[in-house]
């Protein structure tokens, strides 16, 4: 099949300008929405844990009638319910063709430590401001240049709200070529109303090797069970210049999860290939129960 | 897998979960898709805003594709549902100036001989023309085509045959 006017009409189509917005636009629309698809699998988890709670109360009900035993395990229960939430702020967009932000701030009320309160709310307005400016000053340096592309986006995501935990991961999303995410977290423990660390989990430094060690065996399992992932360990790299994965560090990103496990999080690239994403390993309780402090927040 | 040479190591990483397939995929063939897209709205922000609803829908549908030998035309396939749904929902009216019209009507010569061809196909339904730009732009096979927009591959060939002819282009045999 060959026509003239086929083929003019088809050259026509492939000089269909690609806007340099394309990038940004798909690459973000990824982001998200593996993320959301992400958390719908968390979602149906959790519809699952309602409809058990729901029938946990009715049997509730029967036991404080019947049992005084079980009626005074359960004056122990905290009822109220968390108020701790965190909204966003306000919102710095800029749409300027090749340059593109989208950050969003966000910030937690509800505390009644005001002085912590404030402290992470100032830290969060602190670093988006700074990556803002750095952005727009970058933008700045490279219309001078002669032009460039470059697209950030800042958001934020609950991981955990429950009795004792709040925990919320902040994530940074930059595009200049290809892209990069940094993620960020700060965990409350909402009775006593302090932020947690790593450190302050546990009683000693030796936590560091266990954990890394443990991280190290479930990346050579995962290998192993799946031919598509790949972690940046002594045996993957050594054709690669790349610095292989050996321990965590002292303050690595952490969360508590919803099921009280202690998740150890990884910036992209950081110890996987791109496609690999940001990893993240919850470790075993039982790895580290002799380690812990206690058991009030990872079980 | 130790001691994987660089080459293999990037076979490794390409394999990944269907998700990671299908994200690739999109990166990798966006120019294609955004000119898709282009070809139905002829609006960079709309075509945009398709491609990014695509996208949405695909990872929120990936349990749809069964088999990751379909991850071509299946996403097509969203891409020109959404193309349509935006068409749907935006019935817009072209409209031309003046000048737009005297310029057209001029006999001045135009680097664009072919404009005439172009508003052919442009006019012509939406379905027709999916299939030519299918077929002969995007270069698809007739049973690609025919998976896409979800008929059997004769009906796809009456149907490319009468655009064609509508367009007043001659073809030959189709197979």
């Amino acid at each position: 099949m060959k026509d003239k006017n086929l083929d003019e009409l088809k050259k026509k189509y492939l000089e269909t300008p690609i806007p340099s917005q394309l990038d940004f636009v798909v690459k973000k629309a990824l982001q998200e929405s593996r993320a959301a698809a992400a958390k719908k699998k968390r979602f149906n988890r959790a519809r699952i844990a309602a409809a058990s709670i729901a029938a946990a109360l009715v049997i509730l009900i029967v036991g404080v009638n019947t049992s005084p035993a079980f009626a005074q395990t359960l004056s122990k229960v905290p009822v109220v319910g968390s108020i701790v939430r965190v909204i966003t702020l306000r919102e710095y967009k800029v749409n300027e063709g090749q340059y593109m932000a989208d950050i969003k701030v966000p910030e937690i009320q509800g505390m009644e430590n005001k002085t912590l309160e404030n402290s992470l709310n100032e830290k969060y307005l602190a670093e988006n401001k700074e990556l803002y400016e750095q952005f727009m000053a970058e933008m700045k340096a490279m219309e001078e240049k002669g032009g460039g592309h470059k697209g950030v986006s800042s958001s934020y995501e609950v991981k955990t709200d429950n009795d004792t935990i709040f925990s919320v991961c902040r994530s940074i999303l930059t595009i200049e070529g290809s892209s990069n995410t940094e993620l960020k977290y700060d965990t409350i423990d909402k009775k006593k109303q302090v932020l947690i660390s790593l450190p302050s989990l546990f009683k000693d430094d030796s936590y560091v090797d266990v954990i890394s060690n443990n991280i190290i065996s479930q990346m050579r399992e995962e290998m192993k069970s799946d031919e598509g992932k790949i972690y940046w360990l002594d045996d993957q790299v050594e054709d690669v210049p790349i610095e292989p994965f050996e321990q965590i560090s002292k303050d690595q990103n952490f969360y508590i999860n919803t099921e009280g496990k202690l998740v150890i999080s990884f910036n992209k690239y950081d110890i996987a290939p791109g496609c690999m994403g940001t990893p993240e390993f919850v470790i075993p309780t039982e790895v580290i129960s002799d380690l812990l402090v206690g058991d009030e927040y990872v079980r | 897998m130790s001691n994987p040479k660089k080459g293999e190591l990037r076979a490794h990483m390409n394999k990944g979960s269907l998700e990671e397939q299908i994200a690739d995929y999109i990166v990798a063939n966006q120019d294609n898709h955004y000119r898709l897209a282009y070809s139905y709205v002829k609006n960079v922000d709309d075509a945009l805003d398709i491609v990014q609803d695509s996208i949405y829908k695909a990872i929120s549908a990936k349990d749809s594709l069964k088999d990751s030998s379909y991850l071509k035309t299946w996403f097509y396939r969203i891409l020109i549902n959404s193309a349509l749904d935006f068409l749907r929902k935006h019935k817009k009216i072209v409209v031309i100036d003046e000048e737009t019209m005297s310029g057209l009507d001029s006999g001045t010569i135009d680097k664009y001989q072919n404009l005439d061809l172009q508003r052919a196909l442009d006019e012509l339904p939406d379905y027709y023309r999916s299939i030519i730009v299918l077929r002969y732009f995007e270069d698809l096979k007739i049973k690609e085509v025919a998976e896409i927009l979800d008929v059997n591959i004769n009906t796809v060939k009456t149907h490319l045959y009468k655009a064609l002819k509508t367009l007043r282009i001659q073809m030959q045999d189709e197979d």
